[in-house]
């Protein structure tokens, strides 16, 4: 098991290391030069020194290694956009917005859904497994921009129940401010509520086919207990290898809610800073993000042989 | 003797048909069909999207206006018996507008899905056949690809080959193989150590037939399914991308398009946002229950 | 002297499948008195399993019991009892082994935690108690170091082990019938003899009565004190052990008896098989189902279904060669023990 893991963390680190110099060369594909908007009403001299700054008078090969070597120790350089700042500074300020977004979509998002999952099992080829179906598919079908535009406009413009834009600050980063946060998380859950909803149903389906759940019920067990005791323990194995993906990917931000709802968040400046050909922020955001999948991964391996009995004694033989 | 009960003398069974048998046979292909037929939410998105697909195709002509034909003094107009879903702020009609993005966003996303399902196929067909070094090598591309965030490969596909139509599907599709792939190379592998391969194998089944006989079959259910995901997926990320302004721009128009240049004029004139976002989402939402339809249909453990 | 636990009569059992309703099960009746042992034989398909599921209620959608039906255990209505009588029904009055025993335990729970369950949802004893009765019962169906086989997963038993994990489960209700479904199927034949065994050594310390279902008389022969012979979802002959093995007086019994190996044919002779198929149940035949099959066939077979004919000490065939009009058959049904041979 040790070997494995050691091996298994080795892989992670090389595909670390070409997802950064594939996100290196591909920035540098981008044809324009970033520093352009800055330097064109300052003289020669003084824009020398910018290139020179940013080391952007040296040949590609050479940049990056320089990038690597930086990268190895944290440094991922200056932002061309925005002047003193770095990709430290940047996740300090947004990632506490996007993750606390992140979460709580996730939270209500998969509670929903699950619920609405065994629902729909536990009621299969009946109207309310029909609705809840359709509104499920309805609520993925629905771009999470559309919801939050219409969302924006009616609950919190027209009716004016919830604040249009913003996100709670400083002591209330975490905890407090909720009213801000209401509708930016009822646009991020949708997408969990449909995806969590159908994926428990048809693993409970698989489940309830199987005859240990005719041997339980045979032992006169309740349906209740039933759904409890063995359905559900072994409907939630591919859940719980799913779950963390999503974590994953929430916890680093959506472009999108992050956009209408002006939330200061982690996702809103990735495609600015790629559109400027930012190239320390991407890097940082892009191996952060990447560092958080690669891990994600190994960490659903793990997961899975401890949920899975079976899986358990197959890795020790 | 004589009086002897015909009914009681042995006729044994020789000549019986004791092998016929009376159930009608079907394919899996009648089956599937079959209980596609039954799904009610199914068939319905089936109707809805041919009647869309009639709509991008004829409602230009059907409605008589041109789409890109600008009138000053029918600027912004609510629907109405001349203009079916409106005009936009230059007075074109959004009905003829909205049919012809609807038919831009399914080309681009049947294309896509086109170079998806063929380079997937292909690529996952080569890992499984080849396995060992090149398995675990092309293995690693697929997952270096994957951890890439996608956004940063959409942009900068878009950024080199510019908002052209060209740029758009090959940005969509940098990636988007590579699931295909996985895919098909598990359902490869598994057929490769299966007991019905080789019993066919022993059976002295010809590679020909083996594929035409079990790896059609097997991996067509998946593929089938990957369509049914994929092309709302597109329309999704092609109207998010336009919404971006990475996408299409206008004069091009599609449904992303249409969207984002309703999004501008949602505030006062909100029918310019909900019109192409409501064909857009019927669109996607007759995929996915199609596709939720086909999954169960094609699942021949569901079977009765 | 022998009082009757479970009295099944005219059970008829349909799945509504797309192509129409299959009978599976077309009016059968048999009882099953305290402590003995009754065998359903008969070949896949031929309703056998879908009968021990109906014993225990337990035929789920699209399959139907058919109006008429009736099943009698200890007097009371197995069909007509509520959600609440038949949770306390199934398990404790009435246990099921079923034929796979990977796929009827639950991976992911401890094998002792499943036979506890059993006691703690019946009210039988608390949780503690149940977990140290579980031990005990793996101890009893044979499984050593139980105390730590208890705490194991399904996955870590062998066969055999999960079969005797599967009766302990079964008898931890202490239920007064068992209804064994092919309970030695998907073992090995060394095995096989062992979960017999042990099946004959618990009935006669539970003195549970025992519904065996197989398709294999060299297991039957063993243990079953009467015989029910299935085809087609009927019972085509019925009787005592002895009288089945020795007296058949169906040709479709004739015609299983002889497909069973047996050590002492010699090398020349094959083995005997039937040809053909039985009758789809989609569309079952007015006459014997056996018809089609049998060479004895008369055009009358075809035409109505024998009605039974008593042979004493409950012996029964439905077979109209038993019918005055029919012609005698030289051979056919042995008379004596010898002949049969």
């Amino acid at each position: 098991m040790l070997k494995y893991t050691v091996r298994r963390f080795l892989e992670m680190l090389l595909t670390l290391f070409i997802i950064a110099s594939a996100t290196f060369f591909l920035l540098e594909a981008v044809p324009g030069d970033p520093l352009l908007e800055r330097v064109e009403r300052l003289p020669e001299s003084v824009a020398q020194n910018m290139y020179h700054k940013y080391g952007l008078d040296k040949p590609t090969i050479e940049r990056y290694f320089i990038t690597m070597k930086g990268m190895l120790k944290g440094d991922f350089g200056e932002s061309v956009r925005m002047p003193g700042y770095d990709i430290h500074q940047l996740l300090k300020e947004t990632l506490a917005p996007s993750a606390r977004l992140g979460i709580q979509s996730i939270l209500v998002g998969v509670t929903l859904g699950l619920l609405l999952g065994i629902v729909a099992a536990m009621f299969k080829g009946t109207w309310l497994d029909y609705i809840i179906v359709f509104f499920s598919v309805l609520l993925i079908s629905v771009p999470t921009l559309i919801f939050g535009l219409l969302l924006q406009k009616y609950v919190a413009g027209e009716w004016g129940l919830f604040p249009i834009i913003g996100w709670p600050k400083g002591a209330d980063l975490w905890f407090g401010g909720w009213k801000y946060t209401v509708l930016p998380t009822l646009s991020g859950c949708f997408s969990y509520v449909a995806t969590y909803s159908r994926l428990l149903k048809t693993s409970m389906l698989d489940v309830i086919n199987q005859d240990y759940v005719l041997a339980a019920r045979a032992k006169g067990l309740s349906e209740p207990q039933i759904v409890r005791r063995h359905i559900l323990r072994n409907a939630f194995i591919p859940i719980i290898t799913v779950l963390p993906m999503s974590v994953a990917f929430a916890l680093t931000g959506s472009f999108f809610i992050e956009k209408i709802y002006s939330i200061p968040g982690f996702g809103r400046y990735f495609i600015e800073s790629v559109q400027a050909r930012d190239l320390s922020i991407v890097l940082g955001q892009t191996v952060l993000m990447a560092a958080v999948y690669v891990a994600v991964v190994f960490l659903v391996d793990i997961l899975y042989t401890v949920v899975d009995p079976r899986i358990r004694v197959g890795g020790k033989q | 003797m004589e009086t002897k009960d015909q009914r009681f003398t042995i006729v044994g069974c020789e000549n019986t048909d004791k092998e016929a048998i009376v159930r009608p046979t079907i394919t899996y292909a009648q089956d599937a069909w079959r209980r596609l037929r039954k799904n009610p939410i199914a068939m319905g998105s089936l109707v809805v999207l041919i009647l869309l697909a009639v709509m991008a195709i004829f409602g230009p002509t059907l409605c008589g206006q041109d789409f890109t034909a600008q009138s000053i003094l029918n600027k912004n107009k609510l629907p109405s018996a001349e203009h079916w879903f409106g005009t936009d702020s230059l007075g074109r009609d959004l009905f003829a507008r909205t049919c012809i993005g609807a038919r831009v966003s399914l080309l681009v996303a049947l294309c896509c899905t086109l170079v998806q399902i063929v380079v997937g196929s292909i690529y996952g067909g080569v890992m499984a056949y080849f396995g060992g070094k090149v398995d675990a090598f092309m293995m690693r591309v697929i997952e270096v690809l994957m951890s890439l965030p996608y956004l940063l490969v959409v942009l900068i596909v878009m950024l080199v080959l510019g908002n052209s139509i060209f740029g758009l599907l090959v940005a969509l599709c940098v990636t988007s193989w590579c699931n295909t792939a996985r895919a098909v190379r598990g359902v490869v592998l598994q057929l490769k150590s299966s007991e019905y391969v080789m019993a066919a194998r022993t059976l002295g089944a010809s590679p020909a037939r083996i594929i035409r006989k079990h790896l059609l079959p097997n991996t067509l259910s998946i593929l089938i399914l990957n369509t049914a995901t994929s092309i709302p997926n597109y329309i999704f990320q092609e109207s998010t991308l336009s919404f971006l302004g990475m996408g299409l721009q206008p004069p091009d128009t599609s449904l992303g398009v249409l969207i984002s240049l309703g999004q501008a004029a949602m505030e006062f004139y909100p029918t310019q946002l909900v019109f192409p976002a409501l064909v857009l989402v019927s669109i996607v939402l007759s995929f996915n229950l199609l596709g939720d339809g086909l999954r169960d249909a094609l699942d021949p453990k569901l079977r009765k | 002297m022998t009082e009757t636990i479970l009295e099944i009569k005219d059970l008829r059992v349909s799945y509504d499948t797309y192509a129409g309703e299959v009978q599976s099960v077309r009016g059968i009746s048999f009882d099953v008195k305290k402590g003995e042992t009754v065998a359903i034989v008969g070949e896949s398909g031929c309703g056998k399993s879908v009968t021990a599921k109906s014993i225990m209620q337990l035929i789920a959608k699209p399959g139907r019991i058919k109006e008429g039906s009736s099943i009698v255990f200890d007097g009371r209505n197995v069909l007509k009892m509520s959600k609440k009588e038949l949770r306390a029904y199934r398990g404790s009055d009435c246990a099921m082994i079923f034929q796979d025993a990977l796929t009827s335990l639950d991976p992911t729970m401890r094998v002792g935690k499943q036979i506890a369950e059993v006691l703690t949802i019946h009210g039988k004893c608390p949780k503690k108690e149940a977990a140290e009765k579980a031990v005990d019962l793996l101890r009893r169906v044979g499984i050593p170091n139980a105390e730590l086989r208890a705490k194991e997963y399904p996955h870590q038993f062998s066969g055999g082990m999960r079969q005797r994990a599967m009766i302990a489960t079964a008898l931890a209700g202490d239920p007064k019938l068992l209804i064994a479904d092919e309970p030695t199927t998907a073992l090995d034949v060394t095995i096989q003899a062992q979960i017999i065994d042990l099946m004959k050594e618990l009935q006669q310390k539970t003195g549970a009565a025992i519904v065996l279902i197989t398709h294999d008389l060299g297991v039957v022969a063993d243990i079953a004190d009467r015989i029910c012979v299935m085809y087609s979802g009927k019972i085509v002959e019925r009787g005592a052990s002895a009288d089945i093995f020795y007296r058949p007086k169906h040709p479709y019994t004739v015609s299983l008896l002889k497909a069973v190996p047996r050590l002492d044919l010699t090398n020349k002779q094959t083995l005997a098989t039937i040809d053909g198929t039985p009758p789809d149940l989609l569309a079952p035949p007015a006459g014997c189902p056996f018809s089609t099959r049998c060479k004895y066939c008369m055009p009358v077979c075809k035409e109505e279904m024998p009605g039974a004919t008593a042979f004493g000490n409950g012996h029964e065939a439905s077979c109209w060669l038993h019918d005055p009009r029919a012609p005698k058959v030289e051979g056919l049904f042995c008379e004596t023990k010898e002949a049969c041979r």
